[in-house]
């Protein structure tokens, strides 16, 4: 095989996919981009003009979407450490040798095979108000009879934090099992080396664990973060956004823009600033990353 | 000591996470007031009065097996379409040399970042130009290529060792023999991964078929659900039967394959 | 083995798309959308397209089901994509914004006199945008209060018989009170707070219209400045969020509340009618919606047909329209569905709406001006849509007067971007 087949070659196997992502993807959002420079409604009979930046100035003076940047950006802080620290946990208990490990693997690895939509469905139920619910019911049994049954989707400190608690649920697993991969994936004599040199468990844990970790984690972080800019699902079947904006998103703002009120210009704008935050963030994670492989 | 701590904290998180599924469970085989009443204690993990009717009024109220075969359908060949085209592009990235792939590779990570729901509106205009509403095709074709599996191939081959495909073309084969009868055989773990991530994904595709189907006949699982909520009165039976209906099948292909897919994880170097 | 799979999938797939191509025939096909509501309801329509299509050799329809939830999101992607039907059934309030965009044919020709003639005036009215006439329901709605005649009887209070006699913003808070004294969970309410979407503007805008304020001012309908944020709406909404944090109200998330009795008063359509009526039997009463100054007012406005621009044949799609406002045909409807027979000469041989009949009130709010129809506003997707948040967000206790100005700075804003939704072209 001579090197200018292998070179033509090249193009050849990567033109399928390149061509529908050009088509699928990267076309449609340079069209998002425009479209966020207009004044396009669905459906309407009027003519769309250019407004310049004028969808832009008007998203983030509407405190429905400003309250959303914010809820996006809180419910990453709060999801992404506590969902990142109960898979972590979950597969260092998995990593022992235990009875029944491929059971507990496959129990929290279900959630993640729900779709988000039926998920929500389930939840709403969990969190039904008065005592029938069964996060009330649940509550009051742990703090014997002290606690009051709560509304917990209509109530402006509550909301959010029920559906952190059912994304939590709904992504611990798919961490989970990344990380038992790279546990797994840690060679032996470390641990041996560093318990030669005195170290207990803690330290072996901090010392070998989370260094050769760090590349697993970084990636689960990252991935987990762009989905919590994402959240819709949830909001959409479960609270609307509400009460009051304390749980809308910038995907849920842009659909409702979008669709519910024919507003498609508006909506596109909101999803060019959700892509330019997400990009931000990645850009920071990854350079996080590669500040620590060059130090590390 | 220290085991006894594993386990009981791992049965102490076993239980929370099984409660929702659980839960789900019980209630299908509810009659459907008692799942709301028994919602509030430990009544809604027992099975009291337990039947199958929940689930004979989803079939007779929801063609479901028609929805059942659009879902199977759709995901099968946005995976089969997936694992070919995303592989080659992959393979192409990471072990030939041609004009253009680094510029053309720095697309890939920039793609990953674009959530669908952002172009969902300018996807739906291109396809109604296209007149594509209503087929298997609209819901398949855009999501075959994947800038998420692209980089997962494009990592996994890096790592594999080049004696393989030097062998081969010792023996005279191209580039898509070495591929197909060399490569492909080897990298089992990767393959298996991208399958499952993608059906995963795709199984429970929600916005994109609302936006682009109308018909009944072309509609995957989880607009079904969409069916049962606008029909008063709530039968909250009937949707728990569905939800387990509609889990099932995926849950079964898991841990059909689980075992391959952790060792897809590992080997493919996402750790690193 | 593999490609044995791969091979039967393909094979699958394209016998799957085959099926979708229609065989050549002579008789023009015309396809027809519909909601899907309950079984018995869509059975009854099959019926009605089976018996069309077997009485007349002209035409033929097919016949399609939507889910209800999506459905004006359907249509509106449909119309969108150049793909709508030749004949559909649209949600009331919502023929103006589809008129505005052009989709719809005027029926002012095509209908024919005499049923025109016949049908209620609310019917008339629901599908009419600027004096034309877009659409056609077999039937309209009714919404009142259900009641359980036995509790009221036992705590003494009275049940009025016509609008007249609603009762008053001060009797209704009294009676909600006295009622709360004997009921085990202190909530004794329904205004099925688990339905969705449209189900807000629909139920409780006429409680505005009560208290004098509205959704928007009609006379332009150019804002909703003074009508949305009135000293009547205010009044409205706050008596809503009073009821609802003070417990009376029950969350209903099973849509079972006042069947399994936990409330005495329902706040409901006729579409529950039939459900109650097998649950309480002659303990069901039907009782206007109290009178916040006013007047007593109800909703109104149902499904309507259409028949779209594209439509080859509109005077075959008009024949199935004028088909199924026979009085016959409409009874087989509302038999099953428990709405309004939308003409005269129906309703005199409904059972349940005939003078006399259980239902009576419904047709006394139509055709006497009780009930109000919705904006007839092409506004009013982004009307109902303001106005459904604000009441999310009113029961969760936030301060009316702020969120009733943001809804119609909102409505406003809305009417402004579409240029006051001024006529685009002749229809």
């Amino acid at each position: 095989m001579t090197d200018s087949i292998q070179r033509r070659s090249g193009p050849l196997f990567a033109a399928p996919a390149l061509l529908g992502l050009v088509v699928f993807v990267a076309v449609p959002f340079a069209l998002a981009v425009v479209l966020a420079f207009t004044n396009l409604r669905l459906g309407s009979p009027l003519p769309t003009e250019f407004v310049g930046a004028e969808q832009f100035r008007r998203i983030f003076a509407e405190p429905a979407f400003v309250r959303a940047l914010l809820n996006n950006t809180l419910f990453a802080l709060v999801v992404v450490p506590l969902q990142t620290l109960l898979a972590l946990a979950l597969a260092l208990l998995l990593h022992q040798r235990l009875k029944g490990r491929a059971f507990f693997r496959t129990l929290f690895f279900a959630p993640v095979v729900f779709p988000l939509s039926l998920v929500a469905v389930v939840w709403v139920l969990i969190y039904a108000p008065g005592p029938e619910g069964m996060m009330n019911g649940f509550l009051r049994a742990v703090t014997f009879g002290a606690w009051i049954p709560r509304d917990f989707l209509r109530d402006p400190v509550l909301a959010l934090p029920a559906i952190m608690l059912t994304s939590i649920w709904q992504g611990a697993g798919f961490q989970m099992v990344i990380l038992l991969a790279g546990l797994q994936g840690i060679p032996g004599e470390l641990y041996e080396a560093a318990a030669m040199d005195g170290a207990g468990r803690w330290g072996q844990f901090q010392h070998v664990t989370l260094p050769q970790l760090r590349n697993t984690l970084s990636f689960t972080v990252l991935v987990t973060s762009i989905l919590a800019f994402r959240l819709f699902d949830q909001v959409q079947i479960m609270t609307r956004g509400g009460p009051r904006n304390a749980t809308t998103t910038v995907m849920f703002e842009a659909v409702q823009a979008s669709f519910g009120r024919q507003q498609v210009a508006k909506g596109a704008a909101m999803t060019v600033v959700l892509f330019l935050v997400v990009l931000a963030i990645t850009g920071v994670q990854r350079w996080v990353a590669r500040q620590g492989r060059e130090v590390g | 000591m220290g085991r006894l701590l594993s386990y009981g904290g791992l049965a102490l998180a076993a239980s929370l996470f099984l409660a929702p599924i659980a839960f789900m469970i019980v209630g299908s085989l509810k009659p459907d007031e008692r799942v709301l009443l028994d919602a509030g204690s430990m009544a809604a993990f027992v099975p009291e009065g337990a039947s199958l009717q929940n689930y004979r009024d989803v079939l007779a109220r929801v063609p479901f097996a028609r929805y059942l075969l659009n879902s199977a359908l759709i995901s099968s060949m946005i995976v089969a379409g997936g694992l070919a085209v995303n592989s080659l592009a992959g393979y192409a990235f990471s072990r030939i040399r041609w004009r253009g792939r680094d510029p053309l590779f720095a697309l890939v990570p920039a793609i990953m970042v674009i959530p669908l729901e952002a172009i969902a509106v300018p996807l739906f205009y291109q396809v109604t130009l296209f007149g594509w509403r209503d087929t298997y095709v609209v819901q398949i074709l855009p999501f075959v290529a994947n800038a998420f599996s692209i980089y997962l191939f494009y990592t996994f081959f890096l790592g594999l060792p080049r004696e393989l495909e030097e062998a081969a073309r010792m023996d005279g084969a191209g580039a898509l023999r070495t591929f197909l009868w060399v490569v492909v055989p080897n990298s089992r773990p990767v393959f298996t991964t991208a399958a499952i991530l993608t059906f995963l994904t795709q199984w429970g595709a929600f916005l994109w078929p609302l936006m682009v189907t109308s018909a009944e006949r072309v509609r995957p699982l989880p607009l079904a659900v969409s069916t049962f909520y606008s029909l008063p009165p709530l039968q909250w039976g009937d949707i728990f039967a569905f939800g387990v209906m509609m889990v099932a099948p995926i849950l079964g292909v898991f841990l059909v394959f689980q075992r391959w897919f952790v060792r897809g994880v590992v080997t493919t170097g996402i750790k690193g | 083995m593999l490609s044995n799979y791969v091979l039967a999938l393909l094979l699958a797939f394209v016998l799957l798309g085959c099926e979708q191509q229609q065989p050549p025939g002579a008789v023009p096909h015309l396809s027809v959308w519909a909601h899907a509501g309950q079984a018995a309801e869509r059975k009854v329509l099959e019926k009605q397209v089976q018996r069309f299509n077997v009485q007349q050799d002209d035409l033929r329809l097919d016949l399609t089901f939507i889910p209800e939830r999506t459905y004006n999101a359907q249509v509106q992607a449909a119309a969108i994509a150049g793909d709508l039907p030749d004949l559909l059934e649209l949600d009331g309030p919502y023929i103006a914004n589809y008129a505005w965009q052009g989709h719809l044919v005027t029926l002012d020709d095509l209908l024919s006199r005499a049923i025109r003639a016949d049908l209620l005036p609310s019917i008339v009215a629901q599908g009419t945008y600027r004096d034309r006439l877009y659409g056609v329901g077999a039937f309209d709605s009714g919404l009142a209060l259900y009641a359980r005649r036995d509790v009221l009887d036992q705590a003494e209070i009275r049940i009025p018989q016509h609008p007249r006699g609603a009762w008053t913003r001060d009797e209704f808070d009294a009676l909600l009170l006295s009622l709360r004294d004997s009921d085990e969970d202190g909530a004794v309410l329904d205004l099925k707070l688990n339905y969705p979407d449209e189900w807000f503007s629909y139920a409780f805008s006429p409680l505005i219209q009560s208290a004098g304020g509205d959704l928007v001012r009609r006379d332009d309908y150019q804002s909703a400045q003074g009508a949305l944020n009135s000293r009547g709406a205010v009044l409205a909404m706050t008596a809503l969020q009073g009821w609802m944090q003070q417990g009376l109200v029950d969350p209903n998330l099973d849509d079972a509340a006042f069947v399994s009795g936990r409330v005495a008063l329902s706040w409901a359509g006729h579409w529950d009618y039939p459900r109650y009526k097998d649950a309480l039997g002659d303990a069901l009463a039907l009782v206007p919606l109290p009178d916040f100054g006013k007047g007593t007012r109800t909703g109104q406005g149902s499904w309507v047909w259409s028949i779209t621009r594209k439509c080859s044949d509109p005077e075959g799609a008009v024949r199935f329209v004028e088909f199924l406002l026979q009085p016959a045909e409409i009874l087989a409807i509302t038999e099953t569905n428990g709405a309004v027979p939308a003409t005269r000469s129906a309703i005199a041989l409904s059972p349940a709406y005939r003078e006399g009949g259980p239902l009576h009130l419904f047709v006394t709010q139509l055709a006497e001006g009780y009930a109000v129809p919705r904006p007839q506003t092409p506004a009013y997707p982004v009307i109902s849509s303001a106005f459904r948040r604000a009441f999310a967000d009113i029961r969760s206790g936030a301060p009316v007067r702020q969120v009733l100005d943001d809804a119609v700075v909102l409505i406003d804003q809305d009417i402004r971007d579409n240029q006051g939704y001024a006529p685009v072209e002749d229809p």
